[in-house]
């Protein structure tokens, strides 16, 4: 069993612009994960201005019933989140690392079109053994 | 003769998770998004005024709801993004977290939304919000002068539940 | 190359040591000006040809003030003559002051006597760089081919030099290799020297 279902990154528009998927059931086509990505990208926004405080930086991590979703958003306002099993640990620190392997292999590669979809092989390979379940425990300490 | 259900309110309270106060705002909403209760302790920030506010908020959490039930990753029928759905029906959820604040959510079978507004590091709300649904349930569906999806005004459940939101944090 | 280097400042620049010291670049930034690089060389022309023979006039002007720099401080204002010794001074010298260490292999062509490759699993400046389907087999490693070019040229060892990635068995990434192929009058030369 994954302990990670998916993993969603959106620019600051709300544009999905990488996803890929780790074993979740049924079949989400391109036309709902990027209805899902804005959908997000909204939701994100409202919950800074429902906020009861100053300084509210938007939703960090909803705990549904199935899963857990953990978002991290940059400076930039790009969005990372992952979907996991409920309860998953380390996830802040795995987006952190894979928010690293962006600036690194998406965002020095003279072929990649700032806010565009993210089609880097070296982005993929590296994610993908970032993603392995050991390596996530790894980073975790 | 027996009375099920019981005079006194069943289980006893969940015992607090943090100490200090920490609750912010409580809203109550029935299943057309009419906002039945709204409460408020401790809310330095407002952005909007009351109605707009509890429109977003019932807005925010019927989004949500809808994008957990298609993002669920354990079920392989998700219908459609957007479409509706009923109580209890697929994959919902119960908190989400932000820098500055916690939101815990509950429904019950009959569309009623309860919504607590706490501080980020709050533990686990889900049983305290049972509770409270359950002081709805005893102070205001058995209270004969109140007509149901009117705003709540009984007097005894508002101050048992500002007694025990107090007594939580 | 991660971290920076601190210059000591003179006031004049003779007496400046000619020794290199101690000087690091940080690998994020060459990585960001090598990316602007290619892309201002992208905006400039209109096929992937153009591109590689851009970045390789890019790279062949540093390989000829590196040959002029590396002679002096290294070699006492020698410099090589022989065929082989000029290969490995490229693959171990220039490689050193470029890529903090040497490359990985220098072979000689098996197929044609005028060829030899130099090898590197990883380029430095492939390091970050992911080449789109479309591009076929465009290598940026074209700009250390202009290197090597240029210090090869500059040095009377005229050829022609190409970067190309070489799928390696049991490994994810193709590595990638700079292949030389000489001018005639210098493996002629070279036969007269014996």
């Amino acid at each position: 069993m994954a302990a990670i279902y998916s993993l969603y990154i959106i620019n600051k528009s709300g544009g999905l612009i990488f996803y890929k998927d780790y074993g979740s059931a049924g079949r989400m086509d391109t036309n709902d994960s990027l209805r899902l990505a804005s959908l997000w990208h909204s939701m994100h926004a409202i919950s800074q201005q429902l906020s009861p405080v100053n300084g509210c930086a938007g939703i960090e991590l909803l705990q549904a019933d199935n899963f857990d979703l953990h978002c991290f958003q940059s400076l930039t306002g790009t969005k990372f989140f992952v979907v996991c099993e409920p309860g998953s640990p380390h996830m802040e620190s795995l987006l952190k690392y894979i928010y690293e392997l962006y600036t690194d292999y998406v965002l020095k590669n003279p072929f990649y079109e700032m806010e565009m979809p993210i089609r880097c092989e070296l982005f993929d390979i590296n994610l993908s053994q970032a993603v392995q379940k050991d390596r996530v425990a790894l980073l975790g300490r | 003769m027996q009375f099920f259900g019981g005079s006194e309110i069943s289980p006893s309270p969940p015992p607090p998770t943090v100490s200090g106060n920490n609750a912010h705002m409580l809203y109550v909403f029935n299943r057309n998004g009419v906002c039945l209760l709204y409460r408020e302790w401790n809310r330095p920030l407002k952005t909007l005024n009351p109605q707009q506010d509890h429109k977003l908020m019932f807005g925010l959490l019927f989004s949500l709801k809808s994008l957990t039930a298609k993002m669920d990753p354990t079920s392989a029928e998700k219908g459609n993004l957007g479409v509706p759905q009923l109580p209890g029906q697929g994959c919902s959820f119960h908190s989400f977290r932000t820098n500055t604040y916690k939101l815990s959510f509950m429904e019950s079978p009959s569309g009623i939304k309860i919504i607590l507004v706490t501080h980020p590091r709050t533990g686990d709300l889900r049983e305290s919000l049972k509770y409270i649904y359950n002081l709805y349930v005893e102070y205001v569906v058995k209270n004969p002068l109140y007509s149901p999806g009117a705003p709540i005004k009984c007097e005894l459940f508002n101050s048992t539940l500002d007694q025990y939101v107090r007594g939580l944090g | 190359m991660i971290g920076v280097g601190k210059m000591k400042q003179y006031t004049n620049v003779l007496e400046r040591p000619l020794s290199k010291g101690k000087q690091e670049v940080s690998l994020s930034g060459f990585a960001f000006l090598f990316s602007e690089l290619v892309q201002y060389n992208q905006t400039q022309v209109d096929n992937i040809t153009e591109l590689e023979r851009r970045l390789e006039d890019a790279g062949y002007a540093v390989g000829a003030r590196i040959l002029e720099l590396l002679c002096h401080r290294e070699k006492g204002n020698r410099r090589e003559t022989r065929l082989l010794g000029i290969l490995s001074f490229v693959h171990s010298t220039v490689w050193k002051v470029l890529f903090g260490k040497v490359a990985d292999s220098l072979e000689k062509g098996t197929e044609h006597e005028d060829e030899y490759m130099i090898s590197e699993k990883e380029l430095l400046v492939n390091r970050f760089i992911s080449i789109p389907k479309d591009m076929g087999a465009f290598n940026c490693g074209a700009f250390v081919a202009g290197i090597v070019r240029g210090v090869l040229e500059n040095a009377g060892f005229p050829a022609v030099v190409t970067a190309h990635f070489v799928p390696v068995e049991g490994q994810q990434r193709p590595r990638t290799t700079i292949l030389i192929k000489f001018a005639e009058e210098v493996l002629r030369r070279e036969a007269r020297l014996g």
